[in-house]
């Protein structure tokens, strides 16, 4: 099993080709060597899965870095059931979108640029999935994140992009240095950052409790408060989910892998792999199905009236991976992965056909704006079709199993799970909505633009369509390994994850999963009809919907203040104390007081000082002689002679 | 000594006949390149019969053991190097003459020597062989005044530490009866911590400390490190520098062991003193090779918390920190004479200016040497450091350490200045030309690799320190 | 009587040694050196080393001293004869000894007076000094013995390498 390097090595060479020698050798060919790297990628991680299948799981350290005492800084790899799944979803999602950007990046001026990035971000974000200790997730967390930085202000010359990379930046560094002091901590705590040894030794700090603010709170609690904090940040999670909507400035293929399926779902995937520590404090479960199940209808709300299709399909996957903290909060983190793994073909689908969408308007993005797109593009609208079916849960595509797991998991733990099933069933009432009120807005209808734009409307190239189809493929089977007993299948899924992340808690009857079922299928169907309903039949029913509860429909349509709050308690103060007080005193006084008084005494020492410098030798003499005796009369004085 | 001991002096004796040889052989061989090359097969040579040289002979006045087979290490490495980067730097001096590789290998048999002294005598002579020869070597240019003046002040201040350092040598003989270091610290345990002890220990204290350039006792080296040949300084800061910390260790942590809690305080008092002057005065310097300078005599106060630490720890954290700094320092010298051409000095800060511009590969290199000597993961100076800093915490100097961290911020002030000269300004007027040759490309490879390297995967070189003085 | 040599002696190099040093003469300072030098022998002498005061005197006298004299002639000195002291730094100089000296005084008291080594003054006087010194030197100190040879050839080539006209 040693050719599992090969994945991200693989990745990180063709990074390396593309960034030194991509500018001058391959220009218009510099999607060769990434796309074959991630190729390899995918290949080699089809074996490891099946190795993994057949029982043969691995956990060693390639090599240390440091070792110092206990502290040991290491380049290790972790291999089990967990990997290997997420392996799978980002190798071949980063497969199909390297393709695909052939068709849709194809003459732009950063062509190499932009692959060297993509290769850099999967070999990062594959780092980060085959960690087996915090601290390379930590490393593998923060490449990530740069990349996602470098690729959302891709277009950096556009001042929105730019400021969008620097919002999820700085969003980041919130959630990250909380997931920064969680490492810190179980490194205090258990000595060690390795998976294996925290996860055996972490239930004996159950007992162990510390005072904040007078409020006794236990250890484990707090580990994993903080390491969820980097999940909320990462995954874009109520309160830190405003970077994401923005990072929509980013090339759409940079979405479609970034920010839907690979590196927004690392907040997930972190709570699935520290399940062992989540699993002994049942606030932080609490928590996290809580924040998760809150995030999934709050975000699904703003969708249901934005007019960029992309922030549309980005509060999508805010609301789904709401969804998947919340199977994670009550336990059924093989649920939550499961259907991070669904959510991963028929987001990344639908961010695809956005592009898609996008290259035939010409970079158009208001969907007031489209309609009839069907006739020009049917692949893109078939395809989007089915990833929309498989969002809104219609049974037997993938995102019908995978949503109807969690929903029934979450019925089924009781307590804060039947009130988080129930948010999650509205929700999935609003995302049935919102996704065919795409749909219907885009493709259906009479074209509602410009005519030169309509002129222009075709299907895109084959690099772009064939993606598509895969990945609806994707969006149509990939569910179907974790079909439950209830409807014949075998629930493959959640037993080949279970050793990693145990089976779930709570009992629930055959009735009661008929019901939530029933329940999720229906709500889904609903969303779907009244989605028709509004926008291909009864036109002027939203309209005036949104006039009759016009203070409902601004706070939606403004994404509930969120951005202006935030600006107005963080930003104008930061900037205020930055402007007045850094600028005005410290720097004035303070810092420029330093950076002048410093060099000026250096200045009045040096100048003293190279009087000693002087060049003669007769003073070097002496003044080693000097410091002969000092020493000499230190030692006479401390030894009291 | 039977003649079947032979073996543990072998490299030594095969280093002196071949230095002869190599001395000799200007008389033949007409291109001195060639010459170098001679110099660099007899290192080679030499190292051949190191592995088989463990041992001590002469009653324990030449010791071969793991401790003095690391810095042996460094010190042919430093040769190699040197003579790499030495070749088109001579002619562009016009300086070329054969006995420079002859005077190296002296230079570099007398550290040996050091390395593997265990007797006061025999350090002494081999600080001495070492010295003379690097006193030539600084005034090699001859026809430069800058370069003789250095070679006359290294030698008459060289001179008065060498006469501190046999008061010391004689003194301790005075009352412990012996210049065999293991036997001055057995006698030593037995004896009390009297105040003329403490007084010659003192006098061994400054005397090292001027060779390994300890503040205040570090006055020559700037002169002598700016008015020397480039490639003399780069050998200077290393090699010799290396070879003091040798002496340093094996006089006082075998030695003078029993006092360890008297010279103690003494030597983190010269090591914040020597931090703190080397890195403020370093501030100062426009000129790049009197910068690096400085810089040298800073990283030197960092080296010796190796030695305060003591310890297997300690000690191994010192000779990975003298191997790591011996590439990155050669390789920032390397980069100097590389700008250095006939009718241009490239010392400058200014000549820096805008140099990612027109070299960018040479702009990149340097950026990794300055990143380094900073010591910013992943390269080796910050594995350099942190094994340091881990070693003063473990002998319970945390605050020592902090100290050391400070200080090292303050460092990146004039490293990263050159780094934003390079980068963030325009080139001024005509674009620097730069002398390459092979050789000095192949230095600057191996520097650069190893700076890398050594950053990314420093566990064999580690474990190697860990062992050889375990 | 011993202790009245050794007094003399010692008076006598400690007077001359002043002499050389601040003598303004250059050519007066070698002579001064020349009568230290030779009480130093005497001193030697007296304890029994009867082999180092003949090279003493053969060597450092007649040897080293000839090539000062040689070199102070060959090079013209007359500015420095004309100049008050020799340097403008003695009392630097003076400090200086006088914190060596107060040194050495602080840490006689700690002197040992015992051997042990191999050779002591009885067996020395047994078989007399020169065949003592004979095997120690190319016995148990070769090793110092060779490299003091070597730094020898290597102070050789430095003079001449410094020396010697530019070629090109």
């Amino acid at each position: 099993m040693n050719y599992y390097l090969l994945i991200p090595f693989l990745p990180l060479a063709a990074f390396l080709i593309n960034i030194l020698l991509g500018r001058k050798l391959f220009r218009h060919q510099a999607h060769w060597p990434s796309t074959l790297a991630v190729l390899g990628s995918l290949v080699v991680s089809v074996l490891v899965l099946i190795d993994v299948l057949n029982g043969q799981t691995l956990n060693r350290d390639l090599y240390s870095w440091i070792i110092s005492g206990k502290f040991r800084v290491s380049v290790g790899f972790l291999i089990d059931q967990l990997t290997a799944v997420m392996l799978i979803v980002v190798t071949s999602v980063s497969f199909l979108v390297h393709v695909y950007s052939i068709g849709y990046m194809h003459d732009d001026p950063g062509y190499y640029r932009f692959y060297s990035y993509l290769s850099l971000f999967t070999f990062s974000m594959l780092m980060l999935v085959m960690s087996n200790n915090f601290l390379q997730l930590y490393f593998g967390w923060e490449a990530v994140g740069l990349c996602s930085y470098l690729l959302i202000g891709f277009w950096y010359q556009k001042k929105s992009a730019s400021d969008a990379g620097k919002k999820a930046f700085i969003v980041n560094r919130f959630g990250d240095f909380g997931f920064g002091l969680g490492v810190i901590l179980i490194f205090l705590t258990l000595g060690t950052l390795h998976y294996s040894p925290v996860f055996e030794t972490i239930g004996t700090l159950s007992e162990k409790t510390v005072s904040i603010f007078g409020l006794e709170m236990n250890i484990i609690t707090i580990i994993a408060l903080l390491l969820f904090c980097g999940a909320v940040g990462k995954s874009a999670q109520l309160p830190l989910h405003v970077w994401l909507p923005d990072a929509m400035e980013g090339p759409t293929p940079v979405s479609a892998l970034i920010h839907a399926a690979t590196m927004v779902t690392a907040g997930v995937f972190l709570v699935a792999r520290a399940n062992p520590i989540f699993s002994l404090s049942p606030t932080a479960m609490s928590v996290v199905a809580v924040v998760g199940g809150l995030t999934a209808l709050f975000a699904a709300t703003i969708a249901l009236v934005q007019n960029d299709i992309k922030r549309v399909i980005a509060y999508s996957t805010v609301s789904q991976l709401g969804y998947m903290f919340l199977a994670c909060g009550v336990g059924a983190y093989g649920a939550g992965i499961f259907h991070l793994y669904t959510h991963a073909y028929f987001k990344a689908l639908l961010f695809l056909c956005a592009g898609s969408v996008m290259h035939a308007m010409g970079g158009e993005l208001d969907c007031q704006k489209m309609g009839g797109l069907r006739k020009y593009m049917p692949v893109t609208y078939w395809t989007m079709l089915i990833a929309s079916l498989s969002i809104s849960g219609i049974p037997g595509l993938a995102g019908f199993f995978s949503k109807d797991e969690i929903l029934f998991r979450a019925y089924a733990a009781g307590g804060v799970g039947k009130f988080v099933w129930l948010l999650g069933t509205i929700a999935a009432l609003l995302t049935a909505f919102y996704s065919f009120r795409l749909i219907f807005l885009t493709f259906h209808g009479e074209f509602r633009g410009t005519e030169e734009q309509k002129h222009h409307l075709h299907e895109s190239p084959k690099a772009m369509t064939i993606p598509l189809l895969l990945l609806a493929i994707g969006a149509v089977g990939a569910g179907w390994v974790g079909i439950p007993p209830l409807l014949g299948g075998g629930e493959h899924f959640a037993e080949y994850i279970a050793p990693v992340v145990g089976h779930p808690a709570g009992e629930a009857t055959h009735a009661e999963e008929w019901m939530t079922m029933g329940l999720s299928v229906l709500v889904g169907l609903a969303g779907i009809l009244t989605a028709w309903i509004f926008y291909l039949r009864k036109r002027e029913i939203p309209v005036r919907l949104a006039e009759k509860f016009q203070p409902i429909y601004r706070v939606l349509w403004n994404k509930y203040y969120f951005d202006e709050l935030y600006d107005f308690i963080i930003v104008r103060p930061s900037l205020f104390v930055a402007r007045n007080i850094i600028m005005g005193f410290t720097d004035g006084a303070i810092i420029e007081g330093i950076v002048n008084g410093v060099p000026a005494f250096i200045g009045w020492l040096g100048s003293h000082v190279r009087k000693v410098q002087s060049g003669l030798l007769q003073h070097y003499a002496t003044f080693m002689a000097l410091g002969l005796f000092l020493l000499i009369a230190i030692v006479m004085i401390v030894t009291g002679v | 000594m039977n003649f079947t001991d032979i073996h543990t002096l072998m490299p030594e004796i095969v280093m002196a006949v071949l230095a002869l040889a190599v001395l000799l052989s200007e008389l033949v061989i007409r291109r001195k390149e060639t010459v170098g090359l001679l110099a660099i097969v007899s290192v080679a040579v030499t190292a051949y019969f190191i592995p088989t040289s463990f041992g001590t002979v002469f009653n324990g006045m030449f010791i071969s053991d793991g401790y003095s087979v690391f810095f042996k290490f460094i010190f042919f490495t430093c040769l190699i190097l040197t003579v790499l980067i030495s070749s088109r730097y001579l002619e562009i001096e016009r300086s070329s003459h054969g006995e420079y590789y002859a005077l190296l290998m002296f230079a570099t048999l007398g550290m040996m020597l050091m390395a593997s002294a265990g007797d006061l005598i025999v350090l002494y002579l081999g600080l001495e062989l070492m010295a003379l020869s690097l006193y030539v070597l600084t005034g090699f240019i001859r026809h430069e005044y800058r370069s003789n003046e250095a070679s006359l002040k290294y030698f008459l201040l060289g001179a008065f530490s060498s006469a501190i350092l046999l008061y010391g040598i004689m003194m301790i003989y005075a009352q412990t009866g012996t210049t065999d270091i293991n036997t001055i610290s057995s006698v030593l345990t037995e004896k009390k911590a009297t105040v003329s002890l403490l007084l010659s220990v003192i006098f061994l204290l400054v005397a090292f400390s001027f060779k390994i350039a300890l503040a205040p006792f570090h006055m020559w080296t700037p002169d002598v490190y700016e008015g020397a040949p480039t490639s003399i300084t780069a050998f200077m800061s290393v090699g010799p520098k290396a070879a003091g910390f040798a002496v340093l260790g094996r006089v006082f942590l075998v030695g003078l062991y029993p006092l360890q809690i008297n010279w103690i305080p003494l030597l983190i008092g010269l090591s914040i003193l020597t931090m703190a002057v080397g890195n403020i005065l370093a501030i100062q310097q426009r000129s790049v090779k009197r910068m690096l300078a400085y810089s040298s005599i800073a990283h030197a106060g960092y080296a010796v918390i190796g030695i305060i630490a003591g310890g297997n720890e300690g000690v191994s954290a010192m000779m990975n920190y003298l191997l790591i700094y011996m590439f990155m320092n050669i390789g920032a010298f390397s980069i100097l004479i590389l700008m250095r051409s006939e009718d241009f000095l490239g010392e400058s800060l200014d000549d820096f200016k805008g140099l990612a511009k027109t070299h960018p590969l040479t702009a990149g290199l340097m950026l990794l040497f300055m990143f380094s000597l900073t010591g910013i993961p992943p390269t080796a100076g910050f594995i350099g450091k942190f094994y340091l800093f881990k070693a003063a915490v473990g002998a319970g100097y945390t605050w020592l350490a902090i100290v050391t961290v400070i200080f090292s911020a303050i460092s990146a002030y004039f490293y990263l200045r050159v780094v934003i000269y390079m980068y963030m300004h325009e080139p001024e007027g005509e674009a620097v030309s730069l002398s390459g040759s092979p050789s000095l490309g192949l230095a600057l490879l191996i520097s650069a690799l190893l700076v890398l390297f050594i950053g990314i995967y420093p566990s064999p070189f580690i474990s190697f320190a860990r062992i050889v003085t375990g | 009587m011993l202790e009245f040599f050794f007094g003399y002696l010692s008076l006598v190099i400690i007077i001359f040694s002043l002499l050389v040093v601040l003598s303004k003469n250059a050519i007066h300072s070698v002579l001064y050196m020349l009568v230290m030098f030779f009480h130093v022998a005497g001193i030697y002498l007296l304890l029994q080393a009867e082999f180092l005061a003949a090279v003493q005197i053969i060597v450092y006298a007649g040897a080293i001293l000839v090539l000062f004299l040689f070199a102070i002639m060959l090079l013209n000195l007359r500015e420095e004869l004309s100049a008050e002291q020799l340097t403008d730094g003695w009392p630097a100089s003076l400090a200086v000894v006088a914190g060596l000296l107060l040194t050495l005084m602080l840490s006689l008291g700690g002197f040992t007076t015992t051997f042990n080594g191999s050779w002591s003054p009885e067996k020395i006087k047994e078989i007399t000094f020169t065949k003592a010194l004979g095997q120690a030197l190319y016995t148990g100190y070769i090793l110092p013995f060779e490299v003091a040879s070597i730094i020898l050839l290597v102070a050789i080539v430095g003079a001449i390498v410094l020396a010697k006209r530019r070629l090109n």
